[in-house]
């Protein structure tokens, strides 16, 4: 560490980090409770109570550059202990949305991402994009992407909007999230490296991209498996809805791939026969979402002693949407409601652009993040 | 009184399985008194018993049965000598017959076999037969004029507190204020900690409404800009000479005379009468202190709640944190100012102080330790300032950099809700400088809990000072006692004045005056208010016992008091100087004059006095010393192997207690030991240990309380004087050529009654060791 510091606390991120789930943080007393019952506390530098003590100095420049806050898990081993009720884990979480939204440009976007008076706002934007574009479109080029009435006997969501009209606006909101993260996590990993040497948390001087991305590879089975949230004590259960959520959006994602290629690669039209391997996969995860996604739920309903605030709200209940939409969508197809299927599957639309819009901005970013976080962790060579 | 005298033995409590009862009541007949027996004299029946005795006629009772530390309301009798034969916890619970078996018939017939369990009864029974022969009934002493006024010195909020309280009791009360207006140091202040649940918030200062009150009551009347310049006589008729500040008065108190001025050029000590002149001349302009002004205050009793000053930050020793260097770098009592009179400012430029750096304790060495005098108090006011710092502005910040954060009780809730505000910061740690920075200063800390060193740009730096009692540097009291004006020996606890905080909070070293708040230790408005409550009615304690001519503590209710025949008396001042409470007042010609009322019945004038004229009616020299001489030493023309004989003069206070938990607890100790409680060390008295050890006796040892910086004793010097009288009886012994380990003195406090046994059975190890005493059967 530096010899010597010049102190200058930031009040305001003391109120944000209040504002998101934090609000305890003054209460710690500095006494390492929370040190010594976390699973991943080294043994030089206590873990988390300094990260505790920087949140209640308002030390804002050590922790948004800290990877080790993104190696907690929030197993709520700390919370559970500490005797002053600071909360420890739900800081840290509170602590990793800001960073989230430090990290993440416009941050008007990120600001509004976890304000819950912003959220009708939030969602009006994806609902009015696709029936704005779809009329512009109808305009200029004449071109029926939106049909409110097909007309036919077997019918599917694509008949009313068009797949090439859905295609042209996520893929390049998809493209934007990515790039939003791109320029996070440049600063991101630049900060933590800088964090790390300033800490002697690190022997190396600079950053090996080829190094890096081999840790990268090395970390995947770990996060995959879930090793690190095994290593919790509070929160143990909470691996598995995790898990089925991790694998339920992985398996769809290779669902949604697979499909893009099979219409504009092979153009293979859906709906897709129930057989076929890839529906399976594409049901499975679906069902895995909503499982995962009530039992998460129960588990932060049943869960007094920790905090469960806004962000944590709105990405399980946007998580149980995209499930329950998607399903829905496909079983009332199959029911022949094909108007009702159609509605729903607009509403659909709107949470899967949401997803893809807000996530570099939300919770769910921890899933770039702390894999990133991991990522150098394993290349750092930190314990 | 003409005694008629009755010994009764209890058989109760395994006293008659243990004993020998029948050979008992032979020592009484030896006598020529017979002895009763009862099964349980405790009990409805047995009480009946002494009663039916007494209308016989009966009027010194000796009861032997159990301590007196027990059942002393069962066997009081109105207008009898009562002398507790202590048989049960003394004899026979720590000498079980399983450890010291009682002779066998057959080994009765052997006259050269003794039972020392059975002797040991038998002593303390012809123990208690002497004594009652020496002791009469006390009759109180009875003062001439008596007041029940009390008199509060301070007018803050203790001052005002205690007068309140006082007065709704229905006593007459006289505050008087050295300032112009009441309210004391409450008066400064901006805002003040909580008095009440739930403990977060600060509050206004309580002093408002406490003037208010104190103004309405018909009973107190106030004067304020007026100072105390001498208490003169003892409580129940203290006669105060008031003043106003600044003026100097015939009856301004006289000091005593420096130690080098007491004796001649050759170190000799000057006579009673030149000392007395010499002492006139130092004090020229003052009257002696046994003038009375004729124009003086009468009151019973006193309440000092004289307050507390800031504590002075100033010196070498603190040059690193800027002091005398930087205008912006002030004490607490000096931020508190600024705070009263409006929003925050730098009294260097009048810029808005928005960051605020409370140092808790001067740092730079490895010493951990705080500024003087302060603790949780100035712990918990860095809290409120540093909240005052945020009331005034939304962007302040407050840091508080500490050693000790301490906020006892329910104040951890204050400490608590003042750690939420975003804006205040807490770090232990050591600060090493404050330094000027552009535009304002900059404090530097190691050791903090931020882990490195760490730098903090200040407007203002506000340095914790402690709360000084205003007894540290001024007697206050001005008290017109021989002993001097103020308490004695108090720079040993810092100024604070009070005798024994732990056992008896209030009573200061001199009777009649009991301290409260800030001048007994720093605390806060809440602690004081209470500390006011207990001075007030200990005042009341001291007021109606003085009336009624009895002892108020710790002897409460003890209607004995020194006596003193003074045809014998050779003006030594012993008694007037040893006395721990200042009691005696020599005159011009060095004889003593008692003030009764002030006396707590300790009797260390009796233990000091070389001509032995000092008693009480229930305890003096001849009591003791008869008791000693009852004593059989039983020598070689006795037995062939005669037991030792060894004496204990036992503090009845802490000690006495201690062995007879002992015994309750069935912890044997040497039965050869014969146990005498006396008040207090400080009244014992050489004679009765030069008695002892000429009568055969082969030891003698003290036991009493711990004497030094944390003293346990109730008389505040007794063990210390005692042990003072020990190193001086050694010459004694040298010139009976007796060995000096002979007589011993021994520490124990009340609870440490398991190591009571072993120090006694060491003691009489190291005699036996010795060999008998030589005067044995001379």
């Amino acid at each position: 560490m530096s010899d010597e510091f010049i102190v200058e606390p930031d009040v305001n991120f003391i109120k944000e980090v209040s504002k998101l789930g934090g609000q305890d943080v003054k209460k710690c007393f500095q006494c390492a409770t929370c040190s010594v019952a976390c699973p991943i506390s080294p043994e030089t530098k206590p873990f988390p109570r300094k990260e505790m003590l920087a949140t209640s100095w308002g030390l804002k420049d050590r922790l948004i550059g800290n990877g080790d806050i993104w190696l907690c898990h929030n197993c709520g081993d700390c919370t559970s202990r500490c005797p002053r009720g600071a909360k420890p884990g739900d800081v840290l979480a509170a602590v990793r949305t800001y960073t989230i939204g430090e990290y993440a440009v416009p941050k008007a976007l990120g600001k509004a991402v976890n304000n819950p008076a912003k959220l009708p706002f939030l969602l009006a934007i994806p609902a009015a994009l696709f029936i704005v574009i779809g009329f512009i479109i109808d305009l200029v080029f004449g071109v029926n992407w939106l049909n409110f009435s097909p007309s036919g006997e077997e019918l599917w969501q694509a008949d009313y909007f068009n797949n090439l009209l859905v295609d042209i606006i996520m893929v390049p909101t998809f493209f934007a999230a990515i790039g939003v993260f791109v320029l996070g996590l440049k600063r991101f990993i630049g900060d933590m490296h800088a964090n790390a040497v300033l800490e002697g948390k690190t022997a190396k001087e600079k950053i090996d991209p080829a190094g890096f991305v081999q840790a990268l590879v090395k970390i995947v089975p770990t996060i995959l498996k879930h090793q690190r949230f095994s290593e919790c004590g509070e929160n143990r259960e909470r691996a598995t809805s995790h898990m089925m959520v991790l694998f339920g959006f992985i398996g769809l994602f290779i669902v949604t791939g697979c499909f893009f290629t099979a219409e504009w690669v092979f153009h293979i039209e859906g709906p897709y026969n129930q057989i076929n391997p890839i529906k399976w996969l594409g049901n499975a995860g679906g069902i895995a979402l909503i499982i995962g996604a009530f039992l998460m739920i129960a588990q932060r309903r049943g869960k007094k002693d920790q905090i469960s605030s806004y962000k944590d709200w709105t990405l399980l209940g946007l998580v149980l949407m995209l499930g329950v939409t998607g399903m829905l969508t496909e079983m009332l197809r199959l029911g022949h409601l094909y108007g009702l299927s159609a509605f729903i599957y607009y509403l659909h639309l709107i949470f899967v652009w949401a997803l893809f819009a807000y996530t570099p901005f939300s919770k769910l970013a921890h899933f770039v993040y702390r894999t990133v976080a991991m990522a150098y962790q394993e290349y750092s060579g930190r314990k | 009184m003409d005694k008629k005298y009755g010994v009764y033995i209890c058989e109760g409590c395994s006293i008659s399985d243990s004993l020998d009862v029948g050979a008992l009541k032979d020592v009484a007949g030896e006598e020529g008194l017979t002895a009763k027996t009862h099964a349980i004299l405790c009990g409805s029946d047995g009480v009946d018993f002494l009663k039916k005795e007494i209308e016989g006629g009966v009027n010194t009772l000796i009861l032997c049965a159990c301590s007196r530390r027990v059942n002393h309301d069962v066997f009081r009798f109105e207008g009898c000598i009562v002398d507790r034969v202590n048989l049960r916890e003394g004899v026979v619970w720590p000498h079980p017959r399983s450890d010291f078996p009682a002779l066998t018939e057959e080994e009765k017939e052997d006259e050269d076999n003794f039972d020392r369990v059975q002797m040991m009864a038998e002593d303390y029974l012809k123990m208690g037969m002497a004594r009652v022969e020496k002791v009469d009934l006390p009759e109180p002493y009875k003062l001439d004029s008596f007041t029940n006024k009390i008199l509060v010195i301070g007018g803050g909020v203790t001052g005002m507190s205690a007068a309140l309280d006082a007065a709704k009791a229905g006593y007459p009360v006289t505050i008087i204020e050295k300032e112009n207006q009441l309210g004391g140091a409450a008066l400064n202040w901006r805002s003040q900690l909580p008095v009440s649940d739930p403990y977060e918030t600060l509050i206004a200062p309580v002093a408002e409404e406490k003037i208010k009150a104190v103004e309405a009551h018909p009973n107190i009347t106030v004067k304020t800009g007026t100072l105390l310049a001498r208490l003169a006589g003892q409580p129940g008729e203290f006669l105060a000479t008031l003043k106003k500040p600044g003026e100097k008065i015939e009856f301004d108190v006289p000091y005593p005379l420096p130690d080098e001025m007491k004796v001649d050029e050759k170190g000799k000590e000057l006579d009673a009468e030149t000392l007395h002149k010499k002492y006139m001349e130092y004090n020229k302009g003052r009257k002696d202190i046994l003038t009375l002004d004729p124009n003086g205050d009468k009151f019973g009793a006193v309440v000092l709640a004289a307050g507390w000053k800031p504590s002075k930050i100033e010196g070498e020793a603190y040059t690193h944190l800027g002091v005398g260097q930087y205008p912006d770098v002030v004490t607490n009592a000096q931020f508190e100012q600024i705070a009263k009179s409006g929003k925050i400012k730098r009294p260097s430029d009048g810029k808005k102080a928005k960051s605020v750096v409370f140092i808790q304790s001067p740092g730079k060495d490895e010493d951990d330790s705080d500024f003087d005098f302060a603790g949780s108090v100035t712990s918990m006011v860095s809290l409120k300032q540093a909240k005052y710092v945020r009331d005034d502005y939304d962007d302040g910040k407050a840091y508080i950099v500490y050693q000790h954060m301490r906020t006892p009780g329910l104040n951890e809730n204050f400490y608590k809700s003042l750690q939420q505000d975003p804006g205040i910061f807490l770090t232990k740690g050591n600060v090493v400088s404050v330094a000027k920075n552009d535009g304002g200063l900059m404090v530097e800390a190691t050791d903090t809990l931020l882990g490195e060193k760490l730098k903090i740009k200040a407007d203002m730096v506000v340095l914790a000072a402690g709360m000084e009692p205003a007894t540290n540097d001024d007697p206050v009291v001005n008290l017109a006692y021989r002993q001097g004006p103020g308490f004695r020996d108090i720079s040993l606890f810092d100024g604070f004045c009070d005798s024994n905080f732990i056992c008896f909070p209030y009573e200061t070293q001199r009777t009649g005056i009991y301290a409260a708040g800030a001048v007994r230790r720093s605390m806060t408005t809440e602690e004081a208010m209470e500390d006011a409550a207990g001075a007030a009615l200990k005042a009341i304690q001291c007021i109606e016992s003085s009336n009624r001519g009895v002892a108020v503590h710790p002897r409460s209710g003890d209607m004995t008091f020194p006596d003193f025949f003074f045809q014998r008396c050779t003006q030594c001042k012993r008694c007037t100087e040893e006395c721990p409470f200042g009691a005696l007042d020599d005159d011009a010609k060095g004889t003593p004059k008692p003030n009764p009322t002030r006396c707590r019945r300790c009797g260390t004038c009796m233990g000091a006095c070389p001509e032995r004229i000092i008693g009480f009616a229930d305890y003096n020299i001849d009591s003791i010393g008869s008791m000693v001489k009852s004593i059989g030493v039983p020598s070689e023309d006795d037995y062939t192997e005669p037991p030792y004989r060894i004496l204990g003069l036992v503090c009845e206070n802490d000690a006495y207690p201690a062995l007879d938990i002992a015994g309750l607890n069935r912890l044997s100790y040497s039965a050869d030991v014969r146990l005498i409680p006396i008040r207090c060390l400080g009244s014992m008295n050489v004679i009765w240990i030069k008695d002892a050890l000429s009568q055969g006796m082969d030891g003698v040892f003290l036991l009493g309380c711990k004497h030094g910086d944390d003293y346990q004793c109730h008389f505040v010097k007794g063990s210390e004087l005692a042990d003072i009288r020990m190193k001086k009886i050694g010459d004694a012994l040298a010139s009976l050529a007796l060995e000096t380990e002979r007589v011993a003195q021994f520490e124990v406090a009340i609870d440490e009654y398991d190591k009571v046994p072993k120090i006694i059975n060491d003691f009489v190890e190291s005699i036996e060791e010795l060999g008998p005493n030589p005067f044995k059967g001379f």
